[in-house]
């Protein structure tokens, strides 16, 4: 690439070689909802892969380009003018592992997954939750027991989407349960066909299975595949939890474009149900739109905030929070608004609504973000907890 | 005035039948299959589907409130039948017309299609053009049609059969099809003028907000009992405020929509009820946006799954506030309503209700 510094133009002009523009028309699906397609995003990204344009702040040697935090701004902006599939599947691995990687990973780790995370040929899933460590996630029970330089993990993780079509599992294990629960927990990254892994789908009430159990019985792991030190999990944890709720998941797809337009395509789609021009009707979109924009532009402070520091803070919680509410208000109110055939299952705003109540509980609900805000940016009281200095094997059963 | 109550009976029989033949499995499988016959044949063997339906045309007696009961605990059971169609809409429309209720289902058309043309012609009605939304239409054995002709209101009997039926479902998996008369012929009667579009409407209004009622106070029950039992940083979920602000959310929503539904059936069932019903599905449709949302929320993800009861309470509720009126609709009404009686009418309306009216 020419040193030459990064202009709108240049990168619309260098886009437009391989990238449809998008159009009025366009329409995307969102977060993978009735979506089953594998094949548009891999083929979007390995057409962005050589110049590194979906992680521009990426190292240039892994797959990215270098970009600072004005380039990497303004790639995603014009990337918006062009049709980006909906890069569900490819999510954790792009907006979570890689970043998590850059911060903690060995230099082996980097040049073997980095470069094939960014270009789509694998596929990464997060196995954090358990049925006992949801939004206790510091409560995951999965054993990690050394043997010579493996690892045997045996346990149950829950609620891990993408793991039917996932190559790798970044794994939260618990290798010491006499230390208190954030201490003895070390990352992992499993290949999901080791034997022993076990990946069972669940369906969800929108009929989506792209959520799934897995059963970990003894499963080898060889200690090249930890990620960061023995006991520094929870540490990891934190750097992936950060980058999804600071969004750096989610560039792609999205609620479509306004190109050629003012009015959002979610908006303007109302106008068939002749809701437009009453003057409730207006007013309640409005608020939700200018909610909208707001949320965009804390959304993308948070995920430059995490880009750059590497270790993101806070402001991920916030923007989390309002995204969240962005995207239920916009399903949630265009189907009540497009009347009653909206109740069907192949109306207006079907999917989108029954996902929404999803959205403020995935990556972690509503209430742990504003708990993460209360005692970390406003400096609150904690909830009384006991369990941060006892061992985990007394904290488990519970001590309040 | 005598005072109205339901026959403590109905509520113990319902709850019976319904806990025995409604379980989890049988709705999800409702839902796979697309109707559901044998809860249908156990529902319709203790008379339930026609209470308060003359008992000389096929009903089995009893008032609207007798009726409301049931359909309420239908919601709370979510019983996946064609309870309020068959009875206090269609079975209702047909009976108030002296024709033959039948012993199988009954449905009606919620909204008469903009192409719906209803010709009278001697003894017969000949049918032609389209209606969506008809719940269990694929299961029907008649199809109740209140139309209007030369300033008088009439109800058609239509033969399912004789229809082209596409199964639909809402977003709850219950079926609501579109049906195709292509030159049905049928017969009908006359109904008294004051069974007009409006006061159907407001029939329907008034099943849906007892079915919202009881699907709500069940939704707001299996919150509570999930949260004490989901252990998370070593205590049950409902110790956390955070926690009980949703349980009281949703807690408040059901006593709300109950309170709304039973004024509003007793106003009902003594005559004179439109503004209690229009004021009910108001609520009820609200209430179910945030009781919808407080309890998916307490639930976390385990709401979200198929394999937890959850969904099929709240996938009702997100498609029934939409059924015979939405909030803009009723609003609307309510609004013109209230201005129409002047300021000094105002708080007895709101005290008052329909008797002032």
């Amino acid at each position: 690439m020419s040193e030459a510094a990064l202009t709108e133009e240049s990168v619309r002009k260098a886009l437009s070689g391989f990238l449809n523009v998008r159009t009025p028309e366009t329409r995307l699906t969102t977060m993978g909802a009735g979506s089953d397609d594998l094949d548009d995003g891999r083929s979007y990204l390995q057409s962005t892969a050589e110049y590194g344009w979906h992680v521009p702040s990426w190292p240039s040697q892994f797959g990215g380009r270098d970009a600072d935090s004005r380039e990497n701004a303004l790639i995603g902006r014009v990337l918006k003018e062009f049709i980006v599939p909906d890069l569900y599947p490819f999510a954790i691995g792009l907006g979570m592992v890689g970043p998590t990687l850059l911060a903690h990973g060995t230099v082996d780790q980097k040049s073997n997954w980095l470069q094939l995370i960014a270009s789509g040929q694998e596929i990464w899933c997060q196995m954090f939750s358990e049925p006992d460590a949801g939004s206790d996630l510091a409560n995951v029970g999965m054993a990690a027991i050394k043997d010579g330089d493996e690892w045997l993990l045996t346990g149950q993780k829950t609620w891990t989407s993408r793991a039917m079509w996932a190559n790798w599992g970044i794994c939260l294990a618990r290798t010491d349960p006499s230390k208190p629960k954030h201490k003895g927990l070390t990352m992992f990254a499993i290949p999901m066909d080791t034997t022993g892994v076990d990946v069972r789908p669940l369906t969800q009430m929108n009929k989506d299975a792209h959520f799934s159990e897995v059963f970990i019985d003894e499963a080898r792991v060889s200690d090249t595949l930890r990620i960061g030190d023995v006991g520094e999990g929870w540490r990891v944890a934190m750097t992936v939890l950060s980058h999804e709720r600071a969004g750096g998941g989610s560039r792609g797809g999205g609620e479509g474009t306004n190109r050629g337009s003012f009015v959002p395509n979610w908006i303007s789609d109302l106008g068939t149900f002749g809701v437009l021009d009453t003057p409730v009707a207006r007013q309640r979109l409005m608020e939700v739109h200018c909610h909208d924009i707001a949320s965009k532009f804390t959304s993308q402070r948070a995920s430059d905030e995490a880009r750059t520091s590497g270790t993101p803070g806070a402001a991920g919680s916030g923007a989390k929070l309002r995204t969240v509410r962005s995207y239920k208000e916009r399903a949630y109110g265009s189907n009540r608004l497009a009347g009653p055939n909206a109740m069907l299952t192949d109306g207006h705003g079907y999917i989108e609504t029954m996902t929404a109540p999803s959205m403020s509980i995935r990556g972690g609900t509503d209430e742990i973000q504003r708990n993460i805000l209360g005692e970390r940016v406003l400096g609150l009281p904690g909830e009384p907890r006991l369990d941060k200095t006892a061992s985990w094997n007394e904290s488990r059963k519970g001590l309040l | 005035m005598t005072e109205l109550i339901v026959d403590e009976l109905i509520t113990q029989t319902a709850n019976r039948l319904f806990s025995e033949i409604c379980g989890h499995e049988a709705i999800q499988n409702a839902e796979t299959v697309g109707e559901a016959p044998e809860i249908w044949a156990a529902y319709s063997e203790t008379g339930f589907p026609w209470i308060s339906i003359d008992e000389n045309l096929g009903g089995s007696g009893g008032t609207l409130l007798d009726a409301l009961e049931v359909l309420r605990l239908v919601g709370y059971y979510s019983v996946p039948v064609p309870a309020a169609e068959t009875g206090i809409l269609g079975g209702w429309l047909l009976s108030e017309a002296g024709l033959q209720v039948p012993e199988g289902i009954v449905t009606v058309l919620p909204d008469l299609g903009p192409d719906l043309t209803i010709k009278v012609d001697g003894s017969q009605v000949s049918i032609a053009g389209s209606a969506t939304r008809v719940p269990w239409a694929r299961s029907a054995e008649v199809i109740a049609i209140l139309f209007q002709d030369d300033g008088n209101n009439y109800v058609a009997s239509v033969n399912a059969s004789d229809c082209v039926i596409t199964p639909m479902t809402n977003m709850a998996g219950e079926p609501r099809d579109s049906v195709r008369f292509d030159g049905v012929v049928c017969s009908y009667a006359k109904v008294s003028e004051s069974i007009d579009a409006q006061s159907f409407r407001l029939r329907g209004a008034l099943s849906r907000v007892a079915l919202m009622a009881g699907a709500i106070e069940k939704m707001s029950q299996l919150t509570v009992s999930y949260t004490n039992d989901r252990v998370q940083f070593g205590r049950p979920v409902a110790r956390f405020q955070a926690v009980q602000q949703h349980l009281v959310w949703a807690a408040q929503d059901a006593a709300l929509s109950r309170m709304a539904a039973e004024s509003a059936g007793i106003e009902a069932t003594r005559g004179k009820g439109d503004f209690e019903i229009a004021s009910a599905k108001l609520i009820a449709n609200q209430a179910a946006s945030r009781a919808t949302k407080a309890c998916h929320q307490a639930h976390g993800a385990m709401g979200m799954t198929q394999e937890y009861p959850l969904h099929h309470y709240s996938r009702r509720l997100w498609s029934w506030r939409k059924e015979y009126g939405g909030d803009a609709e009723w609003s609307k009404w309510i609004g013109r309503l209230a201005v129409a009686q002047g300021a000094d009418g105002l708080y007895p309306l709101i005290t008052g209700g329909s008797r002032v009216l």
